[in-house]
């Protein structure tokens, strides 16, 4: 009783001091023939001393905690879900409970086969999708879309979490790349940047810009011919 | 109007008197005040004068809010017409049916306060030196004369307008009845009682204001009433008959927003003579609404009986002998200090939660506040320092159990690890474990008593059954103290990634970042640590503990927080300073502690100290942010003094305790250094 009080009363201090923060990382490649390969990464590393805290406690700021198995098996669901999902192979995840980094992959045949596919994934990682989106290639014109709206929801969700949770959120970031085999002539989204090769699109942001909507992340990409 | 007795208010907390003269307004507050707040004009004076309080930043403010507000110019708080060195009081005064929330000032100058009213527009009735003003729905009612001003605010408690009988008694619907059904009943009854409400026949006058007069079961009432926004809306009269028969006549006109209205004192004064008041109340809510709806006819109803009763209390405050006042109790006369610059008494906390907390199924057995009487909070404004001291005088039965509970004092030896020098602030507490789980029980039973007496019965007694109280006291005594050093930053470490610029590869780089660790000692005493030694044992074993020969290290996973322990001389130290530990079990701590910590510290049950200059410098940049933030932060630590928070011994069933603040050596004025304060936090 006594140990395990004193017990609590190290990890709550261990919670309550440690900063925290996370960065969401999707990496797309684009074939010219429309098929490609997905990365997702979700990256707590830099609040692993307060992940590593929160992990031994069971519920902290009224959410519970999950476990390492509950992870390992979440992380399975991902995996079986997309394997099963049209157009989708190739299913790969990696767990990294050292450093709190998951991330999965695999390849599509056409982009079009993402679109419900990464807002699934998110929501089975425990992640509220914060828009709507979706992706679209057209190998006649060379375009490269991604149409992105902001929902009100994202931010009726957020307003509702406790404080210390929404500074968790505060520095927070979303980074997207974009890779094609032929260079890039235009790049719509002002936030992106474009590489030396010309032949990949880079744009990061906050998490917070996505969810209140002063963040777009709508790009409209043409390769050249 | 709102914000200008908000104004007065904060002046008078400023501003103010005492000294027990002839002006003295507490024989006014009625024996049965719940809760007084006393604020002593003079002493304040005595610290700044009017003059200086209008030149404060706060008093610009004040002036200058107003003169947008109401287009009026004041220039000084002595412009409102009070007396600013007389006694300014707050008081509330509830029973089952209403409660009044009153505020009591002091006048020096009629004719300066009238002007003020009039200047914001407010029209208020004469009678002779008194006038009285209505807001527009009545739940505000001022009175005043050449000495006094008494304003009112009003609240009818549901719980009592709730009850059938007392709705059917003021003509109010039945709560049960679904509302179309209601509304059906009181259409049907208004034929019945046209008679009755001939009153309403003002002529071709229209009023914005409807009017609701409630008959009390005795003579014939007559009321009056005045308006000066007539011609405009409709007007509405009710009259409750003996027979508890609802009545209403509507007069649909034009409707108009209904603005300020009032009520001629003299005609007031009238009909409470035959025992009977007229009331005017808001017809706002009934424009923007149905106004028909039989909700908002209750509520009609219910805001002119609660308004007829507090005209009637705010008549006995200007007519009454004064025979039954506050004055009467002794422990209010004994707890008004005047040398305080603000005194808080609350008759009874017990008395005060159960005429607050709702009366619901689930509540009402339980006794959360049983046993805790009186109690009082006062502020000094000192030379040296500012201070709120506060006192809760409890029960026989629950004082014994807290004289039993904090008869033990803090171990002495602590002390020989206390260096004043070293550190930014400390918690210490001392009470006895055993005490507290033989009588902790006996107070869970007090609470619950009597709804679950014989199952809480059952689990008090397996309570001691199961618990040792002796065997635990003896492993855990019930004193301890946290000494917070400062803090310290780490760097640690973390994976990222970096993009290289040809194609935005992802490389998986290693980087670090600084977190910021509080650096502090705790220490609790003990007598049996073989339970102690034991879990030690144990985790060694499990490698969550290493040891360090003369002391152990925690090991945490992941964290830079580095955490030793050691147990020495019936005392557990818990710490995060490896060097501090080493001098602590090799005898060569150098401790400091002068006579004003170590009186805090083992005098009294609780203790707390913090020193916000300490602490000033030492917060990491990155926690702060920009270097405005930060400047501003170190600023504002520098300016404050030390911070004592202490209990004082129980005396007799009383607990009381202190929290002060030291005035910096150059600051010879509190209250003064208290506006410098403040201007810098802006």
């Amino acid at each position: 009783m006594i140990k395990r009080n004193l017990g609590y009363f190290i990890l709550i201090l261990l919670v309550c001091v440690f900063s925290s923060c996370f960065q969401i990382i999707e990496e797309i490649n684009v074939a010219a023939n429309g098929s490609g390969t997905v990365n997702l990464t979700v990256n707590l590393s830099a609040s692993k001393t307060k992940v590593a805290s929160i992990m031994l406690l069971d519920s902290v700021n009224g959410y519970k905690v999950p476990s390492k198995q509950k992870i390992q098996k979440e992380m399975d669901e991902v995996v079986a879900y997309l394997k099963n999902s049209p157009g989708i192979s190739n299913v790969k995840k990696t767990v990294d409970l050292e450093n709190y980094i998951a991330s999965v992959s695999f390849a599509f045949k056409n982009i079009s086969n993402i679109n419900n596919v990464n807002q699934n994934v998110l929501k089975k990682m425990k992640i509220k999708a914060v828009s709507n989106s979706s992706y679209s290639y057209s190998p006649e014109t060379n375009t490269f879309q991604r149409n992105y709206a902001h929902t009100k929801e994202a931010l009726t969700e957020y307003n509702k979490l406790k404080p210390e949770v929404k500074n968790v959120f505060k520095e927070a970031s979303y980074t997207s790349i974009y890779r094609f085999e032929k260079p890039v002539s235009t790049c719509s989204n002002p936030l992106a940047k474009v590489s030396r090769t010309k032949k990949a699109v880079m744009l990061n942001t906050g998490m917070l810009g996505l969810i209140n909507g002063k963040t777009n992340i709508s790009n409209k990409i043409i390769l050249s011919k | 109007m709102n914000y200008y007795f908000k104004s007065a208010v904060t002046s008078a907390f400023l501003l103010g008197t005492l000294t027990v003269n002839a002006q003295d307004l507490s024989r006014k507050i009625p024996a049965d005040a719940m809760a007084v707040m006393t604020i002593k004009g003079n002493n304040f004076l005595e610290l700044m004068s009017a003059e200086e309080f209008n030149n404060t930043f706060i008093g610009k403010e004040m002036f200058s809010k107003l003169a947008k507000e109401q287009n009026n110019n004041y220039n000084s708080v002595e412009d409102f017409g009070f007396n600013l060195s007389s006694s300014f009081y707050y008081y509330n005064q509830t029973n089952d049916s209403v409660s009044y929330n009153c505020f009591l000032a002091p006048v020096k100058n009629l004719a300066q306060l009238d002007k003020v009213f009039e200047q914001s527009g407010k029209k208020f009735s004469i009678n002779g030196k008194q006038r009285t003003f209505f807001n527009a729905d009545s739940s505000k009612i001022m009175r005043w004369n050449d000495e006094m001003l008494l304003m009112v605010l009003a609240d009818g408690r549901s719980a009592y307008f709730d009850r059938p009988e007392i709705r059917e008694r003021f003509g109010m619907s039945a709560i049960e009845v679904p509302q179309a059904a209601v509304y059906a009943d009181t259409a049907a009854t208004v034929t019945d009682a046209v008679d009755v409400t001939a009153v309403a026949t003002a002529g071709d006058e229209v009023m914005d204001a409807s009017e609701v007069i409630v008959e009390e079961p005795k003579p014939r009432a007559r009321s009056k009433k005045k308006s000066s926004h007539a011609a405009k809306s409709r007007k509405t009269k009710l009259k409750g008959k003996k027979s508890a028969k609802k009545s209403y006549k509507k007069k649909p006109v034009k409707a108009q927003p209904a603005e300020e209205v009032y009520m001629d004192a003299a005609e007031a004064a009238a009909s409470a003579a035959v025992d009977s008041a007229a009331a005017v109340v808001d017809t706002a809510y009934a424009y923007y609404d149905d106004k028909n709806s039989p909700y908002y006819k209750d509520k009609r109803a219910k805001t002119a009986v609660v308004a007829r009763w507090t005209v009637k209390m705010i008549d006995n405050a200007f007519t009454g002998n004064d025979q039954n006042s506050i004055l009467k109790n002794a422990d209010f006369t004994k707890n008004i200090d005047q040398k305080a610059e603000a005194t808080i008494w609350v008759a009874g906390v017990e008395k005060l939660g159960n005429a607050f907390i709702p009366s619901t199924t689930y509540l009402k057995d339980f006794n959360f506040l049983s046993g805790y009487g009186t109690a009082n909070a006062k502020l000094y404004l000192e030379e040296k320092s500012i201070r709120i001291s506060s006192a809760m005088t409890f029960s026989e039965e629950m004082g014994s159990v807290l004289r039993k509970v904090h008869q033990r004092k803090l171990n002495k030896a602590f002390l020989k690890y206390v260096n004043e020098d070293k550190l930014i602030g400390y918690m210490a507490y001392s009470m006895d474990t055993k005490s507290y789980l033989q009588e902790y029980p006996k107070l869970v039973s007090k609470i619950y008593g009597s709804l679950y007496s014989d199952e809480i019965g059952m689990a008090t007694d397996l309570f001691s059954l199961v618990l040792d109280e002796e065997a635990i006291s003896k492993v855990i005594k019930g004193d301890g103290i946290f000494i917070f050093n400062g803090l310290s930053q780490k760097e640690v470490s973390y994976k990222s990634y970096d993009y290289n610029e040809e194609n935005f590869e992802t490389t998986e780089v290693m980087k670090t970042k600084k977190e910021t660790l509080p650096d502090f000692l705790a220490m609790i005493s003990t007598e049996d640590t073989r339970l102690i030694n034991k879990l030690i044992a144990y985790g060694v074993k499990k490698e969550v503990v290493k040891s360090k020969n003369s002391y152990y290290e925690v090991t945490i996973p992941k964290s830079p927080l580095a955490l030793y322990f050691t147990i020495k001389d019936g005392i557990i130290f818990l710490g995060t300073n490896a060097t501090e530990m080493e001098q602590i079990v090799s005898n060569t701590y150098q401790a400091k502690v002068s006579g004003r910590h170590k009186s805090a510290l083992l005098g009294n049950n609780y203790a707390a100290y913090f020193s916000p200059k300490r602490l000033a410098g030492k917060i990491p940049a990155e926690e702060l942010g920009s270097p405005a933030k930060i400047e501003k932060a170190n600023k504002t630590l520098n300016s404050l003094g030390d911070i004592y928070i202490r209990s004082y011994p129980m005396n007799g069933n009383t607990f009381a305790g202190e929290i002060s603040m030291d005035t910096p050596a150059d600051q010879k004025n509190s209250l003064k250094y208290l506006f410098s304060v403040i201007e810098n936090l802006k």
